[in-house]
């Protein structure tokens, strides 16, 4: 699922203003198979890195709109069509009664469906990632500068010195899934 | 002074230093003025490294002995529930309080309980979320445990309550080969199916999405094999790659756009079992803000007496400080005054009305047989919460404690007093008639509490009960940091590495 990069260059920054200004600059740099694992999400990185806007809402909306459809064609389907009975004189099809179901497959699609989306969307709408068994402390307390070997303008003696020049500290080359 | 270097959370603070009110910086604001400042969240001079190992610490530990007294006596309280349920299975509802005329008892009154108190985790995490308020990463985690736990624990009840659970199926509708035989869509009581699991199951989605990135860093620091192939897999393979966080933040947000309506829609519709019905007392438009507003209540009630043994029990002062508890607090009084704004509005309109009945229902509410149930009602969640308009009593560990205990009582007879009073004495007089409780019904409410916290203690056993990363995120960079060279010299550094 998730792309892996066997090689490529982890670099470590200590606080999110120091991997924000450096991310600035491996964009600026023409870097693209580029990516930073952080602790927790930071504030403009994603601008930072040149990312657009998350498409996941416009899955929501088409996740919403399924489970209106669905709601109100099972109602009606049953209400209406296939076992219609009388309450008290009231229309088949009486709508505000519906209302209810409908809003609650309505979050139930569109809640369910995003976070499923977005965890996949993690996996697959990225660059190759690093091998998930070097450690990076990524999830503690580092937020993690990797360029990918799959960059087109990768070299391993520049990635570095380029990782160096960024003011990044324990600049390591990746290669075959270990440390070099 | 840079934007950095005026970051609300910038001082170091012990719990006792906390005061509640803004730190003012004589001369710091932009135009030379003072500038006011909130408190930090966390205390203590912690690091990001520290937030790791004071709360995982729990879940990596063997469990101590004061866990493990606390685990047997819920178990044994769990143990209750199923004698009691597999007694009632056997004998039938006869074994319980209800019959004619009052044909909702306990069951009905826990089930409106406990998916009250469902509802203060999900407020917390959506509705907070959405009003930026940043408080709520130190207790948001444990207060969704709660919710996703108060849920299951309703559950039980609507399905036993049908007297025959076994064909509890027959409430959702799906093609069958009884007819196929429908559900009736225009019945509240259909729409309670799908508002109950739509909550528990979006809720239960919430929670575990922010547990992803939690769930990494604890098999981060797995040593175990098992351990870490357990966690990764729980945790999706998560690295912390911002690419995956982009449309993890994204989805986030539209989860607490989705839940935000939610949360006011379930108790909407567990109202609406009462008010579309014709019985006098349950027949009125207020039911709903008023369901909603008690629920609310009820569940930050609950959140400050769990609250209170994690600070106590567990060490999370540092994370869940007495401002949380405060804030909480406000909530709490806030919302029993709505509560008691909605007990006195019902009444006026009892009278003015000019309805015979419903003026008859409240008056015997009040001043009839349940009056006790009335008053305690009337006080604990009216009056009781009043104590909060001082500023000592809300930062005071033990007065929070008996409030909150106290207003979820009160809320276990508000329930009470609407499901029993409304119909114990009905339009005839000839077929009124008492209700109590039997030991069965008390087993099942106490076995209830037993499944509730059994879950809880074994949620703090195995999972991190601070959400890490969101805490993390509130934290000042300058405090929090533990390696690298600092900021001001990373410049001079840079070659040497």
């Amino acid at each position: 699922m998730m792309p892996i990069s066997t090689t490529g260059v982890l670099a470590e920054f200590y606080e999110p203003a120091e991997a924000l200004a450096a991310a600035v600059k491996v964009r600026d740099a023409g870097w693209t198979h580029f990516d930073f694992l952080t602790p927790f999400p930071v504030h403009g990185l994603d601008d930072a890195m040149g990312q657009k806007r998350s498409w996941i809402p416009w899955a929501t909306a088409a996740l919403a709109l399924g489970g209106i459809l669905f709601a109100q064609g099972l109602q009606n389907y049953v209400m209406v069509y296939d076992w219609p009975m009388n309450f008290g004189g009231k229309p088949h099809a009486a709508w505000p009664s519906f209302v209810p179901v409908t809003f609650e497959a309505m979050v139930f699609w569109a809640a369910l469906g995003s976070a499923a989306i977005a965890i996949i969307a993690g996996k697959r709408d990225t660059v190759p990632q690093p091998p998930p068994d070097v450690p990076t402390g990524a999830t503690v307390d580092r937020f993690v500068l990797w360029i990918s070997a799959t960059d087109p303008k990768w070299q391993a003696e520049g990635a570095q010195q380029f990782a160096r020049s960024l003011g990044a500290g324990n600049v390591r080359l990746i290669n075959g899934g270990a440390d070099v | 002074m840079t934007r950095h270097e005026a970051s609300p959370y910038a001082t170091v603070m012990d719990d006792s230093q906390l005061t509640g009110r803004p730190i003012v910086l004589k001369g710091a604001g932009p135009y030379g003025g003072d500038l006011e400042v909130a408190e930090p969240l966390v205390t203590g001079g912690k690091t990001w490294a520290d937030v790791d190992r004071d709360i995982c610490m729990h879940a990596e530990q063997f469990p101590t002995k004061r866990w493990w007294i606390a685990f047997s006596v819920a178990l044994a309280f769990l143990g209750l529930l199923v004698f009691a349920l597999i007694t009632l299975f056997y004998a039938g509802m006869g074994v319980t309080g209800v019959n004619q005329p009052v044909g909702w008892g306990s069951f009905i009154i826990n089930f409106v309980f406990w998916i009250g108190i469902g509802h203060a985790g999900t407020l917390i995490s959506a509705v907070l979320f959405l009003f930026r308020q940043q408080w709520r990463t130190g207790i948001n985690r444990a207060a969704e445990a709660m919710t996703l736990f108060a849920v299951a624990c309703a559950g039980i009840f609507p399905v036993i309550h049908l007297g025959r659970p076994w064909f509890a199926y027959w409430l959702v509708p799906y093609p069958n080969a009884r007819g196929p035989l429908w559900i009736n869509f225009n019945s509240p009581l259909a729409w309670d199916i799908f508002a109950i699991s739509t909550y528990g199951l979006v809720s239960l989605t919430f929670w575990y999405v922010g547990l992803l990135p939690d769930l990494a860093t604890v098999r981060d620091r797995a040593t175990h094999p098992w351990r870490k192939a357990i966690y990764n897999a729980l945790s999706f393979g998560w690295n912390g790659s911002h690419r995956a966080w982009r449309h993890y933040e994204s989805a986030y947000m539209v989860l607490a756009a989705l839940a935000t309506p939610l949360v006011f829609s379930v108790h909407t519709i567990v109202s609406f079992d009462f008010a579309t019905s014709v019985i006098p007392g349950w027949h009125t438009t207020i039911f709903p803000p008023y369901f909603v507003i008690g629920a609310i209540f009820s569940g930050f009630a609950m959140v400050i007496t769990l609250m209170t043994f994690m600070r106590g029990y567990f060490g999370m002062k540092h994370y869940i400080t007495i401002n949380h508890m405060e804030l909480m607090a406000k909530i709490l009084m806030l919302t029993g005054m709505l509560v008691g704004f909605a007990y006195s509005t019902e009444f006026f309109m009892a009278w003015y009305s000019g309805s015979e009945w419903e003026g008859f229902i409240f008056r015997n509410r009040a001043f009839g047989p349940y009056w006790w149930a009335y008053a305690i009602m009337f006080t604990c969640n009216a009056i009781v919460p009043q104590i909060f308009w001082f500023k000592s009593m809300r930062r005071h560990t033990w007065v929070l404690f008996v409030v909150s205990i106290l207003v979820n009582v009160g809320m276990w007879f508000e329930r009470y007093v609407i499901v029993v009073t409304s119909l114990h004495r009905d339009y005839l007089p000839s077929s009124w008639g008492m209700y109590a409780l039997t030991r069965w019904d008390y087993a099942i409410l106490l076995g209830s509490f037993g499944l509730f916290f059994t879950l809880f203690l074994l949620f703090v056993r195995f999972l991190p009960v601070v959400a890490m990363s969101e805490v993390k995120g509130v934290m000042d960079p300058r405090v929090a940091r533990s390696a690298g060279p600092s900021p001001a010299s990373s410049g001079a550094t840079l070659q040497e590495v």
